[in-house]
């Protein structure tokens, strides 16, 4: 297992290169749109990039031409933004804010829409929406991230100046029937209870009183959760 | 016909040479419908679609289909582009390359990427690049620009754009803290950007 913690600005070069998972590339889009000096240094990342892509040229079969034309001769374009739109989305931040967000919405809310009613899972997106987006965009925010066993992923957005963390897994297998994922914030008194993980294992636990915090943990408990760790932690991520 | 020939020759053009609008042009007009310039544009851009896409992905077939979702999204995304924001060969060969390692990424959840991650020869890619980095000027700076990074700064540029490896698939090839390997792309970036000049 390995972990590390960053600040988002040291990613722009891990995003302009797509090196970055789904979850930590929405988090940081996030954070861009409201970062100009990030928005600035990954347009140029981004296109010294793409020089390293044209260097590598080579030539399509010629069928696939034909293909391709007749292809877009069927195809109706995506209307253009609007006036109207821009603005909406300026009110919100910034670019590319919206879809960055609606994407760790997206990650987070997935198994629980359809457990919901349309409604309820609506009103929840756009809370949890400006919740996260709020939060993402906290200048001081740091993402620390590790892998568990079977590729699993979990990572942690930490604000010291909020006193808060948000804490992301993707890929975790599904827990036996009678027990559940729960996460531990780890400070020198020891494990407290942050929550257990809802079962569709992504959605997203917000966390307060975090400033001690050394660690956060993920265990296997009973149905419910307990007070204390009952099993070995099966993922650890060390937050400094 | 006569409306799409009008709109390509209101292009600019010096007078005593054919038009030959830049893939920016021919993306403005693309965005308006003109399938003639989209014709273009595929002759202007397909071989550097093409050959980002069969060098992240490998597979011939599969790159063929990757190759053709891109080409389509550049049509049916044109009127999304925003000029402002970079040029069009940027923003084309950015998702071009996002498509690629989606492609290879989708593929490897369903093998064991950690095993195939440990069979790589880290070394490989980058003499692959410079063999076929050969040719045209630009490919030349390229490989110029690229001899000018530390190694370890050259292995997590190439090794995360060419082969489309996340920066922990890196570390892990590298042997090196992920953090380590951020700052590595980050700083390798900067510097190719410094040696070609690039503006954003």
């Amino acid at each position: 297992m390995r972990s590390t913690s960053a600040d988002l600005h040291t990613l722009t070069g891990a995003y302009a290169v797509n090196g970055l998972s789904d979850t930590e590339r929405a988090m940081f889009e996030v954070h861009l749109a409201r970062c100009d000096s990030c928005a600035v240094e990954v347009a140029e990342l981004t296109a010294t990039a793409a020089r390293l892509g044209a260097a590598v040229e080579f030539a399509p079969p010629p069928h696939l031409r034909a293909r391709v034309l007749a292809a877009a001769a069927k195809t109706r374009q995506l209307p253009p933004r609007t006036a109207r739109l821009s603005r909406a989305r300026n009110l919100r931040g910034a670019g590319g804010l919206l879809a960055a967000a609606c994407l760790v919405v997206a990650v987070v809310l997935t198994v629980e829409v359809k457990s919901t009613q349309d409604s309820d899972a609506l009103a929840q997106i756009s809370s949890e929406y400006s919740r996260f987006s709020n939060f993402l965009s906290t200048p001081d925010v740091k993402l620390v991230s590790a892998t568990g066993p079977d590729g699993a992923t979990g990572t942690a957005v930490v604000s010291a100046s909020r006193d808060e963390l948000l804490f992301l897994s993707r890929d975790l297998p599904a827990p036996p029937s009678d027990r559940v994922y729960q996460l531990w914030l780890i400070d020198d008194h020891g494990p407290r209870p942050a929550g257990v993980l809802p079962a569709s294992g992504s959605a997203p636990l917000m966390a307060s009183g975090v400033a001690d915090v050394r660690k956060v943990a993920i265990t296997v408990e009973p149905t419910g959760g307990s007070a204390t760790p009952t099993t070995a932690p099966m993922m650890v991520i060390a937050l400094a | 016909m006569p409306k799409r020939e009008r709109s390509l020759q209101s292009i600019p053009r010096d007078d005593d040479r054919p038009a030959e609008p830049t893939a920016d042009d021919l993306l403005a007009l693309v965005a308006r419908g003109d399938e003639t310039a989209f014709e273009r544009l595929y002759d202007v851009v397909s071989s550097s679609v093409f050959g980002l896409i069969r060098r992240v992905v490998r597979d011939q077939a599969q790159s063929e289909e990757v190759f053709q979702e891109v080409m389509l999204e550049v049509w049916r995304t044109a009127t999304r582009f925003d000029p402002g924001k970079g040029s069009a060969n940027t923003w084309i060969l950015t998702l071009t390359h996002r498509r690629a390692v989606d492609r290879v990424r989708s593929a490897q959840a369903a093998t064991h990427r950690e095993d195939h991650v440990a069979r790589l020869d880290p070394a490989r890619p980058f003499d692959e690049v410079s063999e076929q980095v050969d040719g045209r000027i630009e490919q030349r700076q390229v490989r110029r620009c690229l001899s000018f990074l530390t190694d370890l700064q050259r292995e997590s540029v190439v090794l995360a754009y060419y082969q489309g490896y996340s920066y922990p698939e890196v570390a892990s090839l590298l042997g090196l803290p992920l953090g380590t390997v951020k700052t590595r792309m980050r700083d390798g970036l900067i510097r190719l950007r410094d040696c070609m000049g690039v503006t954003g």
